[in-house]
């Protein structure tokens, strides 16, 4: 359902006017807009850095599913990012000609821009471990830390986290451990000893799985996104975001699965049957984990309890990229730098040229593009915003003032969640944040 | 001959230079080349010793054009041309009205140099007298906010110390038997009784105690460095300072060895009371050039130390103190100055994050962090050999004021890394952080030094090497020295000792 | 009275939800004797969903018997019965709001249609998919 607005209703308002802080973001959204502001130049922005992610992204999630079905419960995982071909070329549901619900028109394999990058780097042709060893390689440590975080934080709607607790996939995981270390009987009595451990350790690759069936979905659109933007058919941000919506509802009832193949042998820990979607199980907790909570990160905050940096509840975590101070985010070892290294050798030759002619120039790119990327990142939430109201509440054009105020208070509880003042929501509003 | 060249090179291009427009780059390139060939001249001196001048010059006053150069004056001229090619390489690219800037900053070097050359008292006084209109003019126009109330300080004590300097030297003329004679072989040989002396060395002490500055005589020191200009603050720091330190060398130490053992005791007192002072004060400092000033004020009491002391140990820690301490604090300063120069506040509350690398000044807190290392005295560096020089020669003469002194070293710690900490790490404020990075033009002053600062602390010799005969003598001039080292263990360091003076 | 089933089949505005039973093989469990409550969206409610939304559910029996299971309470209720409660269990799980004053409105849809008996239960005809959350 398209989210565009008919003129009519702009002329004679059903609704009062909002009070909020963010009034003016409430009611673009009413409009059918994006928290983003609609210029050319934000547009040009996140559409640039949605393929610069996207490109990272699909290495992410073919080599999450990798080690979620295949390096399994390897003791000593050292070559867990060396993906094999077969994963590598593993066609994405989504993309290439033999997709039954295509988002891209590019093909089904690995992007060829992440295989040139693979196979050079930014040093040059070298053995693939010398490549892992010198760290010029896709920063594959971001992907885990955002598994991590939608792990810990667990609850965050959907059924997925209770089902990891019920009996059902404690048997389903039980069989899968004894069949993957069958013949092992050092590991098998390590198990039979300490079998939590082992359920723990599975319950976090059913999140591997989990996050890599989730952005096996986002890759193909931000590249179909970045297609159209070039052939001039995405002109707003607006249509962006719509674009984004559609997409969300088209694979929302994408099931989230956790198989395990031992040789040819497929061993369902996760089946279909179990019902999991893609919208309730992967994309809202995701959403939630990773851009709202993550985790405070090792070197800017204090985890010492009587310091109280750290909120003692979960849900005021406040460290996701909606939040982030780009700053202290782009030093050594904090996991969105991680992507916005990987990010920084896929930009697009005009997004290059705008971030050249900016301040440092191509020193500070890092930062310029984690700043872009952190619109592209509102951007996605006013989606996922704008579908969550499209399905659970009242179309925009609604001419139920009940129905209006409903998505008001919907839209206003959204916007209260950015009145702390970490929230970037009032700098993304002005061009001159960079 | 060779030795007016010195004088005559920052002279000629002095008068020169305001002849060229206004805004010729000429003018700044022409300064520097006067300076750089200076010290180019300078180091051909080094290795073809001049001879001496002495002519007549106005022999009804006694005072005799005496030029010479020797251990003790040639490392002080060398860091003087050094020091002013540095302090206009670091002065900013629009320097305003560089017309009369840039021979403002040549005649200052013009006094030191002739001060140091000076081997006349009178004419000493007459190039110390000198100096102190070119940076009062240099204070007063070019300056920071306060930079009136600044100047009028500095110049009340400048000439306070200019007529106790006068004074001084008037009595050490006319208390000579034999007629006006003011060159310094005549004065070092004088036969002063201890009584006269000791009112002489009063007025010395005032004269160079105020330039120096030492406790309680220091009350123009902060506020001037902190207005001055980058260059001008790094010149009279790093230069015009040496010259109280020189003054007390050779009119205290050489002239007046009696008075000035007799009162080494309190001299070696007000030295740590200084450097202690200067370190607390260092420690509380909200801006940066302020915080570098009392820093100095620190260093300045360790050489006062040194001085009391008078072994020739510690006496080659005051030459190399002298040298050591003039390159690290104009290194400071022009560091300080490049920072305030781009995100145009030298506040540290204001301060902080510079470290990043994308968007900070990466490279000049790099720097700033050797230079700290140097001030505190971390080995390695040239701070470290100075101080280890000062301390090892002062401690068999005063050990109590040496420990307190070794106490004020470690405190230099505290306000290093309190500085360092607040301006280099932390957050960077993303609304203030929009300046570009430094250029190679504005980095060389700063890694030249910084180059300087490495070399001397892995190479003593550099720090120590021009002067150790020309400094001995000087020691073995105070008595209570001699006697201490006879009776301290045999100081095998010391190579120049007299073989009678060594224990039986 | 026929069935749920043979009565939304007979209306002939249900076309797509009856697909999606069959496709979720649900046909059987509504069949049965119940009784049922069921809210049942119309074509129309289906075609308004963004493009694709319906097929990949359809691709995905498990994913679309959750959702059609949303719709479906256990035991027969009648309007008045339904708005005396605030909230009712689906048997999909989750809660499932009703409005208590007029107009008759069940989470974001409004019924079109109420108490349609039916022989295992009662159907209220919707005009939207309601989905959880």
């Amino acid at each position: 359902m398209s989210a565009t607005v008919a003129s009519e209703r702009i002329k004679a308002p059903l609704i009062p006017p909002s009070t909020h802080r963010y009034a003016d973001v409430i009611h673009r959204l009413e409009a059918g807009g994006s928290m983003l502001p609609d210029t050319p130049e934000n547009l040009k922005q996140i559409i640039g850095i949605y393929k610069a992610y996207a490109v990272p992204m699909d290495f992410y999630w073919r080599d999450l599913l990798y080690i979620a079905e295949r390096v399994f419960l390897n003791p000593l995982p050292a070559f867990k990012y060396f993906i094999s071909q077969e994963y590598l070329d593993r066609p994405n549901s989504y993309a290439g000609d033999q997709s039954p619900l295509r988002i891209w028109r590019g093909g089904e394999k690995a992007h060829p821009e992440l295989l040139e990058f693979m196979e050079r780097g930014e040093t040059g042709r070298m053995p693939k471990l010398l490549h892992h060893l010198w760290h010029d390689r896709v920063n594959m440590e971001f992907a885990e830390a955002c598994m991590q975080a939608m792990l810990w934080h667990q609850g965050m709607g959907g059924r997925f986290n209770d089902y990891l607790e019920s009996d059902a996939y404690r048997a389903n995981a039980d069989r899968a451990i004894k069949a993957y270390f069958k013949g092992n009987p050092l590991m098998l009595g390590l198990y039979a000893l300490f079998p939590e451990m082992f359920l723990e350790q599975v319950r976090q690759l059913s999140y591997y799985s989990n996050l890599g069936l989730f952005w096996e979905v986002m890759a193909p659109v931000f590249f179909e996104m970045s297609d159209l933007y070039d052939e001039g058919k995405l002109t707003s941000v607006p249509e962006a975001m719509d674009f984004l919506v559609n997409g969300i509802f088209a694979v929302a009832g994408r099931p989230i699965y956790h198989h395990l193949y031992i040789g040819d042998e497929c061993y369902e820990i996760i089946p279909k049957s179990e019902g999991f979607t893609w919208l309730y199980e992967a994309a809202l907790p995701y959403v939630e984990a990773v851009f709202y909570r993550t985790s405070p990160f090792r070197g800017t905050k204090s985890y010492n309890a009587q310091a109280a940096q750290v909120p003692a509840d979960q849900a005021d975590f406040h460290y996701g990229i909606l939040y982030a101070d780009v700053f202290p985010v782009g030093s050594a070892g904090i996991p969105p730098t991680l992507l916005m290294q990987d990010m920084l050798h896929f930009l697009p030759p005009y997004l290059k040229e705008i971030y050249r002619e900016h301040k440092r120039g191509e020193e500070d790119e890092l930062i310029q593009l984690g700043i872009t990327f952190q619109r592209s990142m509102y951007n996605v939430t006013s989606a996922v915003i704008q579908a969550l109201r499209c399905a659970l509440l009242y179309p925009l054009d609604d001419t139920n003032p009940e129905h209006l105020m409903a998505n008001r208070r919907f839209f206003e509880a959204q916007m209260d969640r950015f009145l702390r003042p970490e929230a970037r929501l009032s700098d993304i509003q002005s061009q001159d944040y960079r | 001959m060779d030795l007016f060249l010195l004088l005559l090179i920052p002279l000629l291009a002095g008068v020169l230079l305001p002849l060229l427009p206004a805004a010729s780059p000429w003018l700044r390139r022409g300064a520097l080349a006067a300076a750089l060939l200076q010290l180019l001249d300078g180091l051909w001196l080094w290795q073809h010793p001049p001879a001496g001048v002495s002519t007549s010059w106005l022999p009804r006053l006694g005072l005799r054009l005496e030029l010479g150069l020797d251990g003790l004056t040639l490392p002080l001229v060398l860091l003087a041309a050094l020091l002013t090619a540095m302090a206009v390489m670091a002065s900013p690219l629009d320097q305003s009205r560089p017309r009369l800037f840039f021979p403002l900053l040549l005649a200052t070097n013009l006094g030191l140099i002739g001060a140091f050359l000076a081997r006349n008292a009178l004419l000493f006084l007459l190039a110390y007298e000198l100096i102190l209109i070119p940076t009062t003019l240099l204070v007063a126009t070019w300056g920071g906010e306060r930079r009136a109330g600044a100047a009028i300080r500095f110049l009340t004590y400048g000439a306070v110390s200019g007529v106790a300097l006068l004074a001084a030297v008037l009595a050490l003329g006319w208390l000579q038997p034999g007629g006006l004679n003011f060159s310094y072989t005549a004065l070092a040989d004088h036969n002063l009784s201890v009584g006269q002396q000791r009112w002489i060395l009063a007025l010395v002490l005032l004269a160079f105690g105020l330039k120096l500055p030492v406790v309680p005589l220091h009350g123009w020191q902060p506020m001037t460095y902190s207005q001055a200009p980058t260059s001008v603050a790094m010149l009279m720091s790093g230069v015009v300072s040496k010259l109280g330190a020189y003054g007390l060398l050779r009119f205290g130490l050489e002239f007046l060895p009696d008075a000035w053992s007799a009162w080494s005791p309190w001299l070696a007192a007000v030295g740590a009371i200084s450097a202690i002072y200067g370190a607390l004060n260092a420690i509380v400092q909200m801006e940066m050039r302020r915080l570098v000033a009392y820093s100095s004020l620190g260093h300045m009491g360790m050489l006062l130390l040194a001085l009391a002391a008078a072994t020739p140990l510690s006496l080659q820690g005051v030459i190399a103190q002298m040298l050591a301490h003039g390159l690290i604090i104009a290194l400071l300063f022009c560091l300080v100055g490049l920072i305030e120069l781009r995100t145009g506040t030298s506040t540290i509350p204001e301060l902080s994050g510079l470290l990043n690398p994308q968007r900070g000044l990466p490279f000049t807190l790099g720097l700033m962090l050797l230079a700290l290392m140097a001030a505190a005295g971390v080995p390695g560096l040239a701070g470290f050999v100075a101080e280890l020089l000062v301390f090892e020669g002062s401690w068999v003469a005063f050990p109590w004021p040496t420990l307190v002194c070794l106490l004020a070293s470690g405190l230099t710690a505290v306000y290093a890394i309190r500085l360092f900490n607040r301006v280099g790490f932390g957050r960077l404020d993303n609304d203030r952080a929009d300046w570009v990075s430094t250029s190679w033009a504005e980095r060389t002053p700063a890694l030249v030094l910084t180059a300087l600062v490495l070399v001397a602390g892995l190479w003593p010799s550099m720090l120590t090497g021009f002067s150790e005969t020309a400094t001995a003598p000087l020691a073995l001039r105070s008595s209570d020295a001699v006697t201490v080292i006879a009776m301290a263990p045999a100081n095998l360091n010391s190579p120049n000792l007299n073989p009678a003076q060594l224990p039986a | 009275m026929a069935s749920i089933l043979e009565t939304a089949a007979s209306v002939g505005v249900f076309n797509t939800l009856l697909a999606a039973v069959d496709a979720a093989g649900l046909r059987g469990a509504l069949e049965g004797p119940g009784p049922f409550t069921v809210f049942a969206p119309v074509d129309d409610a289906f075609a308004a969903l963004p493009p694709g939304t319906v097929q990949t559910l359809v691709d995905n029996p498990p994913q679309l018997a959750r959702i059609l299971k949303y719709h479906v309470l256990s035991g027969a209720y009648s309007r008045e019965q339904l708005v005396a409660e605030e909230n009712w269990d689906s048997l999909e799980g989750a809660p499932i709001p009703i409005r208590s004053q007029d107009p008759f409105e069940v989470k974001n849809a409004t019924v079109v249609t109420a108490d349609v008996v039916c022989d295992n239960g009662v159907v209220h005809v919707i005009d939207r998919v309601i989905l959880p959350g």
